[in-house]
């Protein structure tokens, strides 16, 4: 009986301390890279297949057999989700006897659920974009090599993409996606009032002088007009520590707005030829301005603890935004002016691109659709998405639903939602972002303001060096080597550039001497070291020269 | 039979009431707060800041959440059905296990015990969990995924087991069993009986948690009727949050996103019916927490 016990007790310290270690080496990352390499060797078997279609020569594809994928999107399902589904599957079955059915991941944990989603393999077709880490999924074998299957498969959508566009979204020289077809200009601006501009003669703040002179003649005409409301939520990241701090575009020509992470930058022009700016003279010289700024009153003694109020604009709390700010926010303003009643408020915007000449669509990565590797039909599942984004009637269905259901057009054809306070379909209602096609896209009614801006920065990007290209946004980090520093980096930006770029500090001078001390203990150099190496060579391989 | 209270007693009493209506204060403020700040108009609220008393009272957050009365009506009779079959089906299999655990006459015992208490402290992590429910049992999407895992938790066990030893001495389950009672009726006609205090416990945990819980509906469910209510109230904060990111990098209609009042609003819904549930079983809650204590 004794012994019994004992026996059981040694086995289970065993299991135990195997447990244990199984714990420390199993990291999540670990179990991640298993699955994936166990994906890959099977995708290497559906490669084989491919090839094996491929010698048969432009056969058809076989579709005798009914495939049914699932197509893994961001965001929450529409209420007539399956409605849709439905109108979209009876032209799938009968073109090329196949079906989807879209899952969502919902808002809530979105970025842990899509890497369980990409483990567990279950999906077929997936969302993927440069905020949902696509260059790092795509190294480590998440996605399936796109290259021969565009050709074999799908040359339409091939011809549709553009290869400049899929040149963009691949990684180490292979496809894993493929981007949507609608050029879109997310440019950051300025959104200023300009009804009060008009009201008090004041200069467009097209300029940092401007910008100022704007501000002033406000405060001179309605001292209880509050100005700006910036604070640090915006200014996350390794660029900037204070949303204030944008407004330096004006100045700069930078490859990328606020230039790139740990202080450096480099001109749109020569990207590869990366300089500091946090240790430079035009830094001292700029958190001056801040400081003034500051003094002056543009903004709380306390922005640098007060929370975001995104709708300060909107209620007449501020007069001008300048960080975190985009064409289609704009657009947003001027309906919310309209609903609120606000007849007579005007906002206006002005993109930094269009002082400083560097200006370029939304990247290719931004919004993408790649298979998922493990995919048991690839050939069918990169056939379905050439049918979504290529076939007109499908497009628009499963872009803006069913017509007369869901939406009508007017004569000029823009799109009209059917019941708009709570709609059941919306506009996107899937969220299938990656599926917009420049030529079939329904334009709704802001669309009108929205393509007239577009335009205008598509005039001045086709006069860059590098025209109409995004380069900075394709750039993906891998900080593994430098995590520690870069926390570190990170901390001080908050405590120590913060208070700078807010202007909160007595002395400027002692305080940016202060601020490149702390960041040079932090280990500044070993990221900036690591982040050039990583750039350079990116801007190399993409002949971003 | 009044009994002279000396000058520390009046002190220490004084004291300890300052005290505790300093306590309660800070416990029920924020709840006025949020219920007064759910009746405010919102952009009072962005201009002027909350208040305890509401101004410019509007019911438009409420007219908000309930614009589709369908799908939060839904959300509510979900999460009914996980509370009340969860809780059933969960109070069942504790107090079987508890009471398996307890009897001195189960051999392995320990060895049962320790493989229960063991998962509390050492877990197979998220990963593992989610492939486990997702690829192997295939329970995505399906209701089951959303009650199933919460069934029994190794604390509600070892707390049920504490319940049973503490309860019913050994003596008395022995003199049943010479009078020939096997292990269902000593179970249901004397263990029960005096397990009033523990099944109000257990079940008032194990009701809470269900009806908290949004994680597993996040995680399983692919069907929006199937969500939990916290899970509904939730995502939609989030989806304000996640789309107000979004739309800094591609153009995605962020109108009609909540507002502050109507976040406020949301946690009046999600807390009012348990608030209103507390004090009906608190007696229990109370009596059943220091049941293993010293008693006289």
């Amino acid at each position: 009986m004794k012994k019994a016990n004992k026996t059981v007790s040694v086995l289970l310290t065993v299991a135990m301390t195997l447990m244990l270690g199984g714990c420390g080496a199993q990291s999540a990352a670990d179990s991640m890279e298993d699955v994936v390499t166990e994906e890959t060797a099977v995708a290497q078997g559906g490669e084989e297949t491919a090839e094996t279609t491929e010698e048969a020569e432009t056969a058809e594809l076989d579709t005798s057999e009914r495939v049914d994928l699932v197509f893994y999107v961001m965001g929450d399902a529409p209420a007539d989700e399956e409605m849709v589904e439905d109108a979209i599957n009876d032209i799938l079955l009968e073109k090329l006897n196949a079906t989807i059915d879209m899952q969502f991941s919902t808002w809530t944990d979105f970025q842990q659920k899509y890497s369980l989603e990409l483990t567990a393999g279950s999906a077929d077709l997936i969302y993927v974009a440069n905020w949902l880490n696509y260059g790092q999924l795509a190294q480590s074998g998440a996605f399936m090599e796109l290259d021969e299957l565009l050709d074999t498969v799908a040359p339409d959508l091939k011809a549709a993409a553009g290869d400049a566009n899929l040149n963009m979204c691949s990684v180490d020289g292979k496809i894993y996606a493929v981007p949507c077809t609608w050029a879109e200009y997310v440019s950051n601006g300025v959104k200023y009032r300009e009804d009060l501009r008009e009201k008090y003669d004041l200069p467009v703040p097209d300029s940092l002088e401007n910008f100022e002179a704007y501000l002033l003649g406000i405060q001179e005409n309605d001292p209880s007009q509050g100005l700006l409301t910036v604070t640090t939520e915006e200014s996350q990241g390794f660029l900037t520590a204070f949303d204030a701090a944008w407004i330096f575009n004006y100045k700069y020509s930078w490859v990328n707005i606020n230039g790139l992470p740990y202080g450096l930058t480099a001109d749109y022009d020569s990207p590869m030829d990366v300089y500091d700016y946090w240790y430079s003279d035009d830094f001292v010289e700029d958190m001056k301005l801040m400081k003034k700024w500051a003094d002056l009153g543009f903004w709380s003694k306390s922005a640098l603890s007060d929370t975001n109020n995104s709708e300060s604009y909107k209620n007449g709390l501020c007069v001008a935004e300048i960080a975190g700010q985009n064409p289609n926010k704009q657009i947003t303003a001027i309906q919310d002016f309209q609903n609120d009643g606000h007849d007579d408020w005007e906002s206006e915007y002005i993109a930094y691109g269009e002082v400083n000449g560097v200006i370029y669509p939304g990247h290719a990565t931004q919004n993408a659709t790649a298979i998922v590797n493990g995919c048991q039909n690839p050939e069918r599942a990169l056939k379905v998405l050439e049918l979504l984004m290529t076939d007109q009637e499908l497009n628009n269905l499963i872009q803006a639903g069913i017509e007369g259901v869901h939406y009508t057009l007017d004569d000029q054809g823009v799109y009209t939602n059917l019941n708009p306070s709570n709609p059941t379909f919306a506009y996107e209602g899937f969220n299938t972002w990656a599926l917009r096609n420049g030529d079939y896209k329904l334009p709704q009614e802001s669309d009108i303001i929205l393509n007239e801006m577009f335009e205008k920065y598509e005039e001045i990007g086709s006069q860059t060096k590098f025209p109409n290209v995004n380069i900075y946004d394709g750039f993906s980090e891998n900080y593994d080597a430098y995590a520690a520093e870069r926390t570190a980096v990170s901390n001080v930006m908050k405590q120590y550039l913060a208070p700078l770029q807010a202007g909160l500090v007595d002395d400027v001078d002692s305080a940016v001497e202060e601020f490149r001390r702390k960041m040079t203990d932090a280990g500044i150099d070993v990221c900036r070291e690591g982040f050039e190496q990583q750039w350079i060579a990116y801007c190399e391989e993409y002949g971003y020269k | 039979m009044k009994i002279k209270k000396n000058a520390s007693t009046i002190v220490f009493e004084v004291i300890t009431y300052a005290m505790l209506t300093i306590g309660a204060l800070v416990c029920v403020l924020p709840f006025i707060i949020i219920l007064s700040g759910s009746f405010t108009d919102n952009t009072t609220i962005l201009t002027k800041g909350y208040s305890l008393l509401p101004r410019n009272i509007t019911l438009s957050a409420y007219k908000t959440i309930f614009r589709a009365p369908k799908d939060i009506l839904q959300a509510y009779k979900m999460t009914l059905y996980y509370t009340i079959v969860g809780t059933t089906l969960g109070l069942f299999m504790i107090t079987l296990t508890g009471y398996v655990i307890s009897r001195r006459e189960f051999k392995y015992r320990n060895q049962v015990s320790f493989l229960i208490y063991f998962t509390s402290i050492f877990g197979g992590g998220m990963i593992p969990w989610y492939l486990m429910y997702a690829n192997v049992l295939n329970m995505k999407g399906s209701t089951f995924a959303i009650w199933f895992p919460a069934l029994m938790s190794p604390f509600l066990v070892i707390l049920m087991r504490t319940f049973i030893v503490g309860s019913v001495p050994e003596a008395i389950t022995e003199s049943a069993k010479i009078d020939g009672a096997g292990h269902f009726t000593i179970f249901t006609r004397i263990v029960l009986p005096v397990l009033g205090p523990g099944l109000a416990t257990v079940g008032l945990f194990l009701a809470l948690g269900y009806w908290n819980d949004w994680y597993r509906s996040s995680m399983f469910s692919t069907n929006s009727e199937t969500w939990e209510l916290q899970f509904y109230l939730y995502d939609l904060l989030n989806a304000t949050t996640a789309l107000k990111q979004m739309s800094q990098s591609t153009s995605i209609s962020t109108a009609d996103l909540p507002t502050e009042s109507v976040k406020l609003a949301m946690a009046v819904v999600a807390t009012g019916p348990v608030l209103l549930l507390y004090p009906f079983v608190q007696k229990y809650f109370v009596s059943g927490i220091t049941v293993g204590a010293v008693k006289g």
